[in-house]
């Protein structure tokens, strides 16, 4: 199945580990939970899991907030919804997507968020031939993620959630606080209560934050977590080279990652973000995103292009030409910035460090 | 426990210095670790207390405290207290420079070392410091290193050891945790509560060892370690030799260290020197919970201790220990809520109740048995902030920082010791009948100049906030730093004794033990720091606000800083200040210094440097005219056997190629003041700006702007001036005159109302005109007047060219 698809979901894509966690799993579960909250942090957070045929070792797929995956899925065994926010590039989609594999089961019972989401995407629609023909029934009810979460006793994830206007925003306060969905068409069948197991999964980025607010009374339904970007470089380096890694043997490109290629990404992006080199220089930040994800994605980018047109041989001059696509997004003047980061700091490393800073700092030129 | 920490390590401690670290109820020494400010540690010490039975209790601590161990542990103390030590190396024992020392030893209701000291007293068993004097450490210690480092605020119990090594992060790692913070509180806090009190010992001495492992011998020279721990390990040799059972209580990183000193057999002792009872000492002090966490994180102990304190406190009322973290978390919870709420962060029931089961649901996915502070700001962060994590939003999490820190503060009951500044203090406020038994503010009206009392009064006040003391602020009065105001003959200030002004009178006793020693000590050190005559004039001028004279050595300093003070700005700003004191001298009532001679050596200096300050930069132009002003007048005032040379120096600056307009025409007015036959010079300065080119002849109004400033009356004697004036302005076309408008304003600023009126009639007169339709009649609508302007052109162009 994995061959198949582009992007294979969470629960297939770490199927064996989810199986090995199910059958290692002696903690106590809440209702309708596929894996108790002590085997979803090892899911997440990585550890062993001990199954008849051995022990199984489950890698780390969230980096840099422990603390912030134990709440979240304490939460998530709660009463109350989870919304994650944060900056883009930040894993909060793939937080909330291996929550839910883990509890559920399923990650893609989803709502994505956009300024023309509606309440029957979110909540239920209805086949109109069949309504014409037989009038509201069941038959003629087609279920949205919500009413489907509801019923399944399953999480819902709703992605960019402050995208969508406030007013279809606030058509979750009843369902989150009466764990009821009353639909009026279908009379008195028309009461759906929610299976225990139910619950929503949130995720804002804080450049959204403004577009369409959160009305208080939705808030209060759910307990809020910011998912920061990482702080620590060396960090960001493996997640990279993982990140890559992973994509790599997806799309059948049998090359080692060039572990250079990861530093100078991981550097360059961690100084941009902060504003600040590692030896003290101030740099000024770009408008776009520096997030690890664009840093995972230059990174491939690169590989693939050493892939099918280097020989297997990554050329530093065609990381800088990939970095302008992704740094020089939202304006004019990231291109200058990215100019002076290169003569600044990277001239600076060039000389300090040397190695394949070196070999960066020429490419200064294909900056244009 | 055993299995984090490594299996065999209690075998280990056992087969250590002869079995001296064994937990032997029986035996005759228990040397106990412990951490600073750790409830559980307390409580476990306690129940070791109880199990063994010592004779003598021996706690880590400078010795020369000893005598206030009865102030500390009587039942009129409060806590937090602190015992302040402090040392002035005037014999220069640890570097040249002389400096003075000063540290804190905080205790909590939770210090074990607190609770080892009041459980002697409870059981009538002596009990005693052992480390070396606080002067001897330093001695023994090198520079920026252990005790001996330059911050303001150094406490005793420094825990940073404990997380020195990279130990605590693979503990961290081995055990899901991911601060140090939290790996304490689950194993030695919480689940340290389950063990007995043999079990904690050995867990403890487990961990202290392992870091012990890892530190070099060279570092602990260096900051002292080692000869604290022979001494140490002496005097718990003398107790055993005296047949006593030694319970000694000692951080838990000295422990092994000091088992080993003793199975060696003999210890050699340290060498103590004999040092002057004035230059070193200690006092018991109330302290606060905000300095003791502001001393804590890593390196002096725990953090948020009165979250720590209210679980020893319940502790020691007997509440049931299996829960006792869970009612002081949810206590804490419910505080913040309340808190929140009060501080437009609404927090609801359902926010609290989905906190407290997120809490109840960490500790269970944690593996604790309890809900700890980790998980109270779990809970809070995630019910409580509704929004990204940002200073708009963490409100809630800020007053969780602030109650697990805990604002109080601490009261000694004995005032035997009290510190003698603190003791002035109070004297001093008493004598101005000032209210000092409340933390409510007050106002006082002090009138200056009707009687002693009320200098006296200010003098205090200018003292309390030249040691920033935070005890008042001058809210309204003259100020004579900057010259306003100086009209006012009263002074309003508002005062409020808060603890902190207690802790900065106590830090600085190290500077002198009344208010009037400290204030010159404080004085003298701000003049060594100072280098530019303006600052060592404003630290002058305190001095003379705080009624202290400036000693011989002070005074040479604030020569010295004239001397070598090359910047023509600071000396005019310093020229002011000593002006204003030589004017207010007996105004005051303070003839001790004589600021007459400081205030002669700034004009010779700035006499000297006059000349070669013709061409400043632009912005700087108009400070240096008002530098030039105050210099004549002074000189003109209180040293007129300086105008001589004053006028020389203005003869040499005007007498350089390049001069800014200003500055110029400052000059020539000073000269004219000097000497009024020397107008014909301003004269014909000013016509050489009229016949220069378009770009000199702006320049004109510039020069206008200093000469006016300096001599206004050239213009009011006769008319030439005037007309020069006039030729300067309508010389000008219509956009030159709109760029040269603001320095002529300015010019003309600095007449007086009178005058101005005087100068209107004046030219309307030479235009066969009233002044007073200049003034006030109705103004010529400017194209009308540049037409007719033009007209005037033609016609005389058309009559000969007689503008030619």
């Amino acid at each position: 199945m994995e061959q198949q698809y582009i992007k294979p979901p969470v629960e297939v894509r770490y199927a064996e580990e989810l199986k090995a966690l199910e059958q290692s799993d002696t903690g106590r579960k809440p209702e309708n939970w596929r894996l108790s909250p002590k085997a979803v942090r090892t899911f997440i957070l990585g550890g062993t899991a001990d199954t008849p045929d051995g022990k199984v070792k489950i890698r780390r797929k969230f980096y840099g907030n422990d603390p912030l995956v134990e709440r979240c899925i304490i939460t998530l065994a709660g009463s109350r919804g989870l919304m994650l926010v944060g900056e883009p590039g930040t894993a909060k989609t793939m937080l909330s997507e291996l929550l839910s594999a883990a509890c559920c089961g399923t990650s893609t019972n989803t709502v994505q968020g956009t300024a023309g989401t509606t309440e029957d995407l979110i909540k239920y629609g209805w086949n109109y031939a069949l309504l014409l023909a037989k009038g509201p029934c069941r038959e003629a009810l087609v279920p949205a993620p919500l009413l489907v979460g509801m019923e399944k006793g399953i999480f819902v994830r709703f992605e960019e959630m402050t995208r969508t206007p406030a007013e279809v925003q606030d058509c979750l306060i009843s369902v989150m606080s009466d764990r009821i969905m009353n639909i009026p068409e279908l009379g008195d069948d028309g009461i759906v209560m929610a299976r225990r197991g139910f619950n929503i999964i949130g995720t804002a980025n804080t450049r959204d934050k403004g577009v369409n607010e959160m009305s208080g009374a939705l808030k209060r339904r759910f307990n809020f977590e910011t998912v920061a970007p990482i702080k620590d470089v060396a960090l960001e380096k493996e997640i990279i080279l993982r990140e890559t890694e992973d994509l790599a043997r997806e799309g059948h490109i049998d090359m080692p990652v060039d572990r250079d290629i990861v530093e100078l990404l991981a550097v360059t992006y961690h100084e941009l973000r902060e504003g600040r080199t590692s030896e003290g220089t101030v740099v000024e930040r770009p408008a776009s995103v520096m997030s690890t994800a664009e840093a995972v994605s230059v990174c491939f980018q690169t590989m693939s292009h050493a892939w099918y047109y280097g020989g297997g041989k990554t050329d530093v001059g065609i990381l800088t030409e990939n970095l302008i696509g992704a740094v020089c997004k939202e304006e004019q003047s990231d291109i200058e910035k990215l100019k002076a980061y290169f003569r600044t700091a990277v001239r600076q490393k060039a000389e300090k460090v040397g190695g394949a800073w070196i070999a960066y700092s020429e490419t200064e030129g294909s900056l244009r | 426990m055993d299995s984090i920490l490594g299996n065999g390590r209690l075998a280990q401690i056992n087969e250590i210095s002869g079995g001296l670290l064994r937990y032997d109820p029986e035996g005759r020494l228990m040397l106990f670790p412990v951490r600073h400010h750790s409830p559980v540690c307390s409580y476990q010490l306690i129940r070791a207390i109880d199990e063994f039975s010592p004779t003598v209790i021996l706690v880590e601590g400078p010795e020369n405290a000893n005598d206030l161990i009865p102030v500390l542990t009587a039942e009129d103390t409060e806590l937090p207290a602190a015992i302040y030590y402090f040392y002035k190396d005037k014999g220069g024992l640890i570097n040249d420079l002389g400096q003075d020392y000063r540290c804190y030893y905080p205790f909590l209701t939770a210090s074990p070392e607190y609770n080892a000291l009041r459980e002697g007293r409870k059981r009538g068993i002596p009990a005693r410091f052992i480390d070396l004097p606080f002067c001897e450490i330093l001695i023994n210690t090198s520079e920026n290193s252990g005790l001996c480092r330059p911050d303001e605020r150094v406490s005793y119990a420094d825990d940073a050891k404990l997380t020195r090594s990279d130990i605590y992060k693979a503990l961290c790692e081995k055990t899901s945790v991911s601060s140090f913070d939290e790996f304490w509180e689950k194993y030695f806090e919480i689940e340290g509560l389950r063990l007995s009190a043999e079990e904690y010992y050995y867990a403890l001495h487990s961990y202290c060892i392992m870091n012990r492992e890892t530190e070099n011998i060279s570092a602990m020279t260096e900051d002292g370690t080692l000869v604290r721990e022979r001494h140490m390990a002496l005097r718990i040799r003398e107790a055993l030799d005296s047949g006593e059972r030694v319970l000694a209580v000692t951080g838990g990183f000295h422990s092994s260290g000091i088992a080993e000193l003793l199975s060696e057999g003999k210890i050699k002792p340290v060498r103590l020197h004999k040092i002057p009872a004035d230059r070193q000492g200690c006092f018991p002090a109330a302290y606060s919970y905000e300095a003791a966490d502001s001393l804590n994180g890593y390196s002096a102990g725990m953090n948020s201790p009165a979250y720590y304190d209210n679980v020893m406190k319940r502790l020691l009322s007997g509440e049931d220990k299996s829960s006792v973290f869970d009612s002081c978390s949810l206590d804490l919870l419910v505080r913040t809520a309340d808190e929140a709420s009060k501080k437009d962060s609404p927090v609801t029931i359902s926010d609290t109740s989905a906190a407290e089961s997120l809490m109840k649901g960490l500790a269970a996915l944690r593996n604790i048995s309890q809900c700890g502070l980790a998980e109270v700001r779990d809970g809070v962060t995630s019910a409580f902030i509704k929004g990204e994590m940002s200073p708009s939003y963490d409100m809630p999490l800020r007053i969780l920082a602030r109650l697990a820190s805990g604002d109080a503060v601490g009261r000694i009951g004995d005032k035997t010791f009290q510190p003698p500044l603190v003791a002035d203090f109070e004297k001093q406020c008493a004598s101005h009948r000032l209210k000092i038994s409340d933390s409510v503010q007050h106002e006082s009206d002090v009138s200056l100049f009707s009687g002693k009392s009320g200098l006296a009064l200010s003098r205090l006040f200018h003292r309390l906030d030249f040691l920033r003391t935070g005890f008042c602020v001058l809210a309204k009065g003259p100020d004579l730093h900057s010259g306003a105001d100086r009209n006012r003959v009263r002074e309003i200030w508002q005062y409020r004794r808060v603890p902190q002004v207690d802790s900065v009178l106590i830090d600085r006793t190290a500077d002198g033990f009344t208010i009037a020693e400290a204030c010159t000590s404080a004085a003298a050190r701000a003049l060594d720091g100072q280098h530019k005559s303006a600052q060592t004039a404003q630290t002058a001028v305190d001095c003379f606000l705080m009624g202290i004279p400036l000693t011989d050595e002070q005074y040479l300093s604030v020569l010295g800083s004239i001397d070598g003070d090359g910047d023509i700005f600071s000396l005019g700003n310093a020229l002011e200040c000593f002006s204003r004191l030589c004017s207010l001298q007996e105004l005051y009532g303070f003839l001790d210094t004589d600021y007459k001679k400081l205030l002669s050596r700034c004009m010779e200096k700035l006499i000297y440097l006059l000349p070669y300050s013709a061409d400043p930069p632009r912005e700087s132009a108009a400070r240096l005219t008002s530098i030039m002003r105050s210099m004549y007048s002074i000189a003109a005032r209180l040293l007129p056997h300086l105008c001589p040379d004053l006028e020389k120096a203005l003869d040499t600056m005007i007498s350089r190629q390049q001069k800014e307009p200003t500055v110029y025409g400052t000059a020539m007015g000073l000269l004219y003041s000097f000497d009024s036959s020397r107008r014909s010079d301003a004269e014909s300065a000013l016509r050489g700006y009229l016949n220069g080119s378009a770009g000199i002849r702006k320049l004109g109004a510039d020069y206008l702007c200093g000469l006016f400033t300096s001599a206004g009356d050239i213009v009011l004697a006769d008319d030439v001036f005037l007309k020069m004036t006039d030729e300067l302005i309508t010389g000008f076309d219509s956009n030159d005159f709109l760029e040269i408008l603001p320095p002529l304003k300015l010019a003309f600023s600095r007449f007086t109302p009178s005058e101005i009126r005087s100068i209107a009639h004046r030219i309307a007169q030479s235009y066969s005109s009233d002044g007073n339709d200049i003034l006030f009649g109705e103004a010529v609508d400017e194209a009308l007047y540049l037409f007719g302007q033009s007209i005037d052109r033609e016609v005389i162009s058309q009559l000969g060219g007689a503008d030619k």
